[in-house]
């Protein structure tokens, strides 16, 4: 098994690498360099053209491509041409915010589309599984942002039960107020996008559950005289859940780019909200830095789903 | 003597395995190799030999789909391993194929009419008049009604669809054609129609044919010469008489005493040389088969007959033979 | 005498089967016919086109884009706007109707691009195999990792002259990997089979195989992928113009309309700015991925009556 996770790691650094090109080459593309985040009332031109020889910004390409993956390496991300601070650490806040979204969609996500799936499967073409069918139907065809503007008119505006903006509320006070407050604004978010990461989840594990009841294996066991409760769950369940196990860092990769729409309907201070004001406001340094972190990240996620599929299927492994 | 049409010299066709880390390649599936035939001008040649065996593989590198690790095929004087003497010679105008299974090798969304004409279009210039006329001959040759031409393969039988093959195969009056098991899909009376078609066909246009099949019994009716594959090698070839009368490979004998008998008075006997010939294999493993479980190079028998066995356990073989006549 | 029963239960089986290829566009209609709420999607796809294609034709750009500051919000029914005004005074049921029809239009347009690419280098990686295949596969696994929608809204807003050709281009630099996944799939499957190699024995060459054996048998395929692809197109062009990402703002587009909604006043208190543009995406996207659907499944049997 480690030589197939060793073996997929390998593969990974020329996709790294390919990436940081794509990268640079953006970068490149855009207006501004940087020190455009330095420039102010009292910047002397020519001190500025000195500064900029010195960093290399006359170099020819492959010399300034070197010269920003060490800084990469260095975590220097560059200055924020409007904000006037380190990349890094304004990604920093906002990645927080971020990670605690993706990990509660990630939760409810889950908690919802598994029950779904084994309803959906066990009860195959019965109204159960059909009124599933119909969800995972309207939850695929339907563009997700669609459903964001719906749920903040719905719950956040004509019901008034969630708030519609922001991560925690001013008001919040002590330790567990902030938690509690965070938590309330993180709800219907997650449970929005959650809606829209269940579909492939469910039908994944239905359609497993679908084609395992009728394998030799399951017969096998049935006519042993298993009880039918147990050959579900300790065959068929057992078995179904192996693609969605893979899933998980797909998922995450998806909830990452995905959290862009959702932060932006939502006014919520992560990521994804960071990176359409960053272009807004023509923060190029910033934009770099994430468009480089949301690829490092979905590579990461399909590297996790890869190991994962790795370990719990056996037939995947290099002998 | 009759002159050869194709000659076939140690084709070897090998898959590489990969395996481990670096994915390199750590051995071969030896699926072809070392086989050399010689099939004569309007002769049937029947290649013999178990599912697996490579037969298929070497008619497929014969007719040019499948790429060759070594060897050559020789035809009118010219290596045709490649693609490039291929198309000089106009090579597949004169060699054709008949597949096993005559469903997947007619493609399902093209009507009778087009099927049969695509090797006419693309070896000769003929008018669309010309063409559906050659193709009316075509079905006509095969028995096929004429109202055909406008029909997809679905709409025709096992049997019907096998003698559009052959009709296609036909097309361009080939010299030699590679059928590929080509009756084993159908049922043994439609088999018998198939092939009195193709025997039909072979005097009528001087055709030769390499009949692949896994059943000597349909093979004798064929064919003047045969070889046995076995393993990607040859374990015999020679004349019908030779291999059908004096087998030596233990390989062959199985297969001979594999074909059923009707023969109600001499049931038990039957069964006690079936009997013999499987405890002879059983036994003398090494004695035919080397250590790493192949076949022996060929060794010349007599005049056509050559039997893959080592020098030494030949002469024993022989002197074996003679004392049973 | 074998000869004759073969014939009579040829034509018994052609009575049987409603068989020739031709045909299958017959399989289909049938198939969206016996299913009412296929047929009802097919339908509301009809309805939405005539609304959005029909009524553009009677409208001028220019004038549906111009700005009129005293019109502005206008409420449903107002001074003759029957979904009422948006900011600069512009109609919203005329909005509606260009909108609609670009965003149509875009997700056509990305689908052709995305099909055609997809379906030639399918093909070829498909039909070659070994490593021209592992090459294609190797750029297309890349591709689908990348980030997508944050690297097309950077190209959005840093290519210079941009207008809506270059968004169907930028949709489609990563739209074309998946249809080319899918189509590969299925050519390496057919790649092996006898009635290629025949046409291989008939001497014709791979580019004719590919195009004219191969090809007539994965039309089904193509159709299918044609329909959910202008879905999920039209989604993808509606979400960046929702956040300002996508068509540029003097084309209207349905994604325009609905980013009305990011700001909570309109939310609240002008539903008829994005409500009515809300609920034709709606529609078209259910309808089309349901049409989508009854395409495959009409496919799936048609294939098991084969």
């Amino acid at each position: 098994m480690w030589k197939t996770v060793l073996r997929r790691i390998l593969i990974m650094i020329p996709q790294l690498i390919i990436l940081s090109i794509l990268v640079f080459f953006l970068a490149k593309m855009m207006p501004g360099d940087p020190f455009s985040g330095l420039i102010g009332p009292n910047t002397d031109p020519k001190q500025l053209e000195a500064l900029k020889r010195q960093a290399g910004l006359y170099d020819p390409v492959p010399v300034q491509y070197a010269h920003w993956l060490k800084n990469l390496f260095k975590g220097d991300l560059g200055i924020s041409y409007i904000q006037h601070v380190p990349v890094t650490s304004l990604i920093a806040d906002r990645a927080v915010n971020t990670f605690w979204l993706a990990l509660i969609t990630t939760i409810i996500t889950y908690c919802v589309a598994i029950p779904l799936g084994v309803t959906a499967g066990r009860h195959q073409d019965e109204w159960q599984d059909q009124a599933v069918q119909i969800f995972n139907y309207i939850t695929f065809a339907v563009p997700p942002f669609v459903f964001y503007i719906l749920g903040i008119w719905l719950f956040g505006f004509t019901l008034g039960w969630f708030p519609i903006s922001g991560s925690v509320s001013p008001n919040a006070s002590g330790f567990f107020g902030t938690i509690g407050s965070q938590i309330y604004h993180i709800i219907l978010p997650a449970c929005l996008v959650a809606l829209i990461s269940t579909t492939s989840i469910v039908q994944y594990l239905r359609t497993g559950i679908v084609d395992n009841k009728v394998e030799d294996y399951v017969r096998t066991a049935h006519s042993k005289g298993v009880p039918d409760n147990v050959v579900f769950s300790k065959h068929i369940l057992r078995n179904s859940l192996l693609p969605i196990a893979s899933s998980f860092g797909s998922v995450i990769a998806g909830l990452l780019s995905g959290s862009m729409i959702v932060e932006s309907v939502f006014s919520y201070p992560g990521m994804g909200k960071l990176f359409l004001d960053s272009i807004g406001q023509r923060d190029y340094s910033t934009l770099t830095a994430l468009i480089l972190i949301f690829g490092v990240l979905t590579l990461l996620g399909n590297l996790l789903s890869d190991i994962i599929m790795s370990i719990v299927d056996p037939r995947i492994r290099i002998k | 003597m009759a002159k050869e049409i194709i000659q076939v010299k140690n084709l070897k066709v090998h898959y590489p395995i990969r395996s481990g880390f670096w994915n390199r390649v750590t051995d071969y599936v030896r699926a072809v190799d070392d086989v050399s035939i010689t099939i004569n001008e309007g002769e049937t040649y029947g290649l013999i030999g178990e599912s697996g065996s490579g037969k298929s593989t070497t008619g497929k590198a014969i007719v040019g789909v499948e790429p060759i690790t070594s060897g050559q095929i020789i035809y009118q004087g010219v290596n045709i391993t490649t693609a490039k003497n291929r198309r000089k010679l106009n090579y597949n105008k004169d060699v054709q194929m008949i597949f096993q299974d005559s469903m997947s090798s007619l493609n399902p969304r093209k009507r009778i009419e087009d099927i049969i004409a695509e090797p006419i279009r693309n070896f000769e210039n003929l008018t669309t008049d010309q063409e559906r006329e050659r193709v009316q001959e075509l079905l006509d040759i095969v028995g096929m009604p004429s109202d055909s031409l406008y029909k997809y393969p679905h709409e025709f039988s096992g049997g019907q669809r096998q003698r559009i093959g052959v009709a296609r195969a036909v097309a361009t009056n080939p010299r030699l054609i590679v059928a590929d098991e080509p009756t084993s899909a159908l049922d043994l009376s439609v088999q018998a129609q198939v092939l009195n078609f193709m025997k039909h066909i072979q005097q009528q246009y001087d055709i030769a044919y390499l009949f692949i099949s896994h059943d000597l019994g349909v093979v004798k009716h064929m064919s003047e010469n045969l070889a046995i594959m076995h393993r990607g090698r040859l374990v015999e070839i020679g004349s019908r008489d030779d291999i059908y009368n004096h087998p030596m490979h233990i390989y062959t004998k199985r297969l001979l005493s594999a074909i059923p008998l009707v023969d109600v008075e001499h049931r038990e006997e039957n069964k006690k040389h079936r009997q013999e010939v499987e405890q002879e294999f059983q036994n003398d493993q090494s004695k035919w088969y080397d250590d790493k479980g192949r076949v022996y190079p060929l060794q010349q028998v007599s005049g056509k007959h050559w039997v893959a066995l080592p020098k030494d356990e030949l002469k024993q073989e022989e002197i074996k033979e003679k004392g049973r006549d | 005498m074998s000869e004759k029963k073969e014939n009579t239960s040829a034509k018994e089986a052609k009575k049987k089967k409603i068989s020739s290829p031709t045909s299958s566009f017959k399989v289909v209609v049938r198939e969206i016919v016996k299913d009412k709420v296929a047929l009802t999607a097919f339908i509301v796809i009809v309805l939405v086109l005539l609304f959005t294609f029909g009524g553009s034709l009677f409208l001028n750009a220019e004038k549906v884009t111009e700005t009129n500051i005293i019109d502005a919000y206008y409420g449903w029914g107002m001074n003759g706007h029957i979904f009422g005004t948006d900011d600069g005074g512009r109609d919203i049921l005329n909005l509606l109707m260009m909108g609609g029809r670009n965003s149509i239009l875009i997700g056509l347009g990305v689908t052709a691009v995305c099909e055609i690419v997809g379906l030639l280098v399918g093909l070829v990686s498909g039909y070659y195999g070994g490593n021209v295949d592992a090459v294609i596969m190797r750029i297309v696994d890349f591709i689908q990792v990348l980030p997508a929608m944050p690297i097309e809204i950077v190209l959005v807003s840093v290519i210079p002259n941009y207008n809506p050709l270059s968004l169907v281009g930028i949709i489609s630099l990563f739209g074309w990997t998946g249809t080319s996944r899918y189509f590969r799939a299925f050519v390496l499957s057919q790649r092996g089979r006898d009635y290629v190699l025949a046409s291989k024995t008939s001497g014709s060459s791979d580019f004719k195989i590919m195009f004219r054996e191969v090809l007539p048998n994965i039309t089904s395929m193509i159709i299918i992928d044609v329909v959910l692809q202008i879905a999920s197109n039209i989604g993808i062009e509606t979400t960046l113009s929702f956040i300002g990402y996508g068509l540029p703002s003097t084309v209207p587009s349905l994604g325009t309309l609905i980013g009305f909604a990011n700001d909570p006043v309109n939310v609240v208190s002008r539903p008829w700015l994005w409500l009515p543009a809300t609920v034709m995406l709606l529609a078209i996207s259910l309808s089309v991925n349901y049409v989508g659907r009854a395409f495959q499944r009409a496919a799936d049997a048609r294939q098991r009556e084969n």
